[in-house]
């Protein structure tokens, strides 16, 4: 028994080394962030970095604030594949000035997408609920869980940035003459929850989420048109605003999702800062990555084979065909 | 891998299997909620009903008034003019913080989760004293109760109920329920065998040995449970919150997420302030009818 034990600690050792020596762009860490969408990006970048690239490439768990703030500060960990940027607009321009990190690329190509959303079922049916004025007109559509003589809102869960934009908006349009109430779902988990609630059983709902999400990828939801465009003004001077007191109605615009990588690895890594830079996921293929990964209840590092694996036309435009091909040698091994 | 593979590693499900399990249980469990979600929310109906009445009756009723019916259940239960003064006085600051709303909110599904845990757990933990069997097959259910995360068992039942008043209260319930549970049990256990003998001895049947002897000796203990309960009732304020549940909870969170220190510290103090007058008014309660019965 004694030899086994030894044999296999051997094993082990020797997979080690074959990994250690296999540098030259040195050791990279990558932030996974604890969200579907963030840690599915990590796992791809990872693999693309371990054996397309070489890199000794490792996942450090991270969250937008700490992340940032750790990479801005310390130059750790050397890439945040989906960040948000808007989150911590102020702190990560000041950082891109002071020369310790860069943008490297951007991450979803459409940017994260907000909004108010029906279910594509009540769309199917009726198509004016695709629109504002349709809504309040079939406001008794939406059943309030509590109280027959009103409507429901599923807001932004308290203490989000989103409550505040959501909340305003709701002000804006005026839902609340239309009969509409406003509800705290109190978490995101509520949040979607009461999602798959309506969706499992057909039922209306009508409120506030995001996307590339899972929800959104696995629920055909329809984004309700505001009627108003996008006015970037309005949004930013009033609607995301606390104290804005008379908000007009505007969409949502876009909001910035970027990979962010520290100055020193930039430098060190022209030839991954050029994967980078092109390396974009379209929310519509991200929503259905989310909704397969959700379906198989996959991890991260799963969902990542999966994509690189079934999506090759995806990624081999990221990458030059040499850095592909070893790829696609590392693929087959799998 | 050499066939020895198990002693160094432990032998695991691979992937696929482990996630056939997880995925068929999932199905089963959406299946079953579409299947049946619609009946099981009507039978909470009457609940839901009856929730939404008392707390509109709290936040539409003079706040004078609140305070002077919760100062007259304060004097009619401990006879203490300290105990009153002190309640319409905390009720009063709470008002005065600007958290009496949330607070009414908060206090009618408080109210409504204790009394259903103790209109559920008197009789379970009766049972559980009066058979070893019942208790064998309680205890460990009791301990899943108490320790499980509640996230796990929310979002299933959020799936089946929505997010709201219904699933806060169920999740309140299977926190606070254990105590009163285990403690009426202890109780009733710990009554002497001689003192039963005695009733026993006099005729008494089994009902009467129950309510006229074990209960009535048990009550200290009963007691105990039941302020436990309403701890833990409040301490779930936050938690039920976070599916929906309007009150208290809702600026904990909000406060928590933005580190509004003083936001939080107030509403968490406003539901310090509710469990302990709850508690001391049902204590006082307690022991004036313990002083009664045995002064008889």
């Amino acid at each position: 028994m004694k030899k086994i034990l030894a044999t296999s600690l051997l094993v082990t050792w020797a997979s080690f080394s074959t990994s250690a020596m296999a540098s030259e762009c040195g050791k990279v860490t990558i932030a996974d962030m604890n969200w579907n969408s963030a840690t599915l990006i990590a796992n791809v970048d990872r693999f693309i970095l371990k054996h397309g690239f070489d890199c000794e490439a490792e996942l450090v768990p991270g969250d937008t604030m700490p992340t940032g703030a750790a990479m801005i500060e310390k130059g750790q960990p050397d890439i945040a594949p989906e960040f948000w940027s808007n989150s911590m607009k102020e702190a990560l321009d000041k950082g891109v000035e002071e020369g310790r990190i860069r943008y490297a690329g951007v991450t979803l190509s459409d940017g994260g997408e907000e909004g108010f959303w029906v279910p594509a079922y009540m769309v199917e049916k009726d198509p004016t609920l695709a629109t504002i004025a349709g809504i309040k007109a079939n406001a008794k559509l939406f059943k309030h869980p509590e109280d027959p003589t009103l409507s429901a809102f599923y807001g932004c869960p308290a203490g989000w940035n989103c409550q505040i934009s959501s909340g305003n908006l709701f002000t804006a349009m005026d839902l609340g003459s239309a009969g509409f109430d406003l509800i705290d779902p109190g978490s995101g988990a509520g949040l979607s929850g009461s999602i798959a609630k309506a969706y499992e059983r057909k039922e209306a709902w009508f409120g506030y989420y995001w996307a590339p999400t899972a929800v959104l990828g696995k629920y055909k939801m329809v984004k309700v048109d505001f009627g108003s465009g996008i006015d970037v003004k309005q949004f930013k001077e009033c609607i995301t605003q606390n104290d804005c007191l008379t908000p007009k109605p505007t969409m949502y615009p876009p909001s910035a999702v970027d990979s962010v990588v520290t100055e020193k690895f930039a430098k060190r890594a022209p030839e991954v800062m050029a994967y980078l830079s092109s390396r974009s996921f379209t929310n519509a293929q991200m929503n259905t990555l989310l909704a397969w990964m959700e379906n198989e209840q996959a991890d991260g590092e799963f969902t990542a084979e999966y994509f690189l694996t079934n999506y090759q036309e995806s990624w081999m435009k990221w990458v030059d065909l040499a850095t592909a091909n070893k790829i696609k040698k590392a693929l087959a091994q799998l | 891998m050499s066939d020895n593979s198990w002693l160094s590693e432990i032998p695991q499900l691979d992937r696929h299997q482990l996630l056939d399990i997880r995925k068929t249980l999932d199905g089963a469990y959406r299946s079953f909620s579409r299947e049946y979600g619609d009946s099981i929310e009507a039978f909470f109906d009457p609940l839901l009903t009856f929730l939404i009445w008392f707390e509109k009756l709290l936040l539409s009723s003079p706040w004078w008034l609140v305070i002077g019916v919760l100062a007259g259940f304060a004097y009619a239960a401990s006879r203490s003019w300290k105990l009153t003064v002190s309640v319409a006085g905390a009720f009063f600051l709470i008002g005065f913080f600007g958290m009496w709303d949330n607070t009414m909110r908060t206090m009618s599904i408080i109210l409504v989760s204790t009394l259903l845990s103790i209109m559920i757990g008197l009789p379970i933990g009766i049972a559980m004293a009066r058979s070893n069997r019942v208790q064998s097959f309680v205890t460990p259910v009791l301990d899943i109760m108490q320790t499980m995360p509640a996230f796990v068992y929310l979002i299933p039942v959020v799936m089946l109920l929505g997010i709201g008043k219904i699933p806060g209260v169920i999740a309140v319930i299977i926190y606070s329920v254990p105590p009163v549970i285990r403690l009426t049990n202890l109780g009733i256990r710990l009554v002497d065998k001689e003192v039963l003998e005695a009733a026993t001895a006099y005729g008494a049947s089994s009902m009467q040995r129950l309510f006229g002897v074990q209960l009535p000796l048990a009550m200290p203990n009963i007691m105990a449970g039941i302020n436990q309960t309403i701890m833990m009732a409040l301490a779930m304020v936050v938690i039920a919150s976070m599916i929906g549940v309007k009150g208290l909870g809702q600026p904990v969170l909000k406060s928590i997420t933005n580190q509004y220190f003083t936001l939080g510290l107030l509403n968490g103090l406003a539901i310090v302030a509710l469990a302990i007058i709850f508690d001391r008014i049902s204590q006082s309660y307690a022991k004036r009818t313990l002083q009664s019965f045995e002064g008889k």
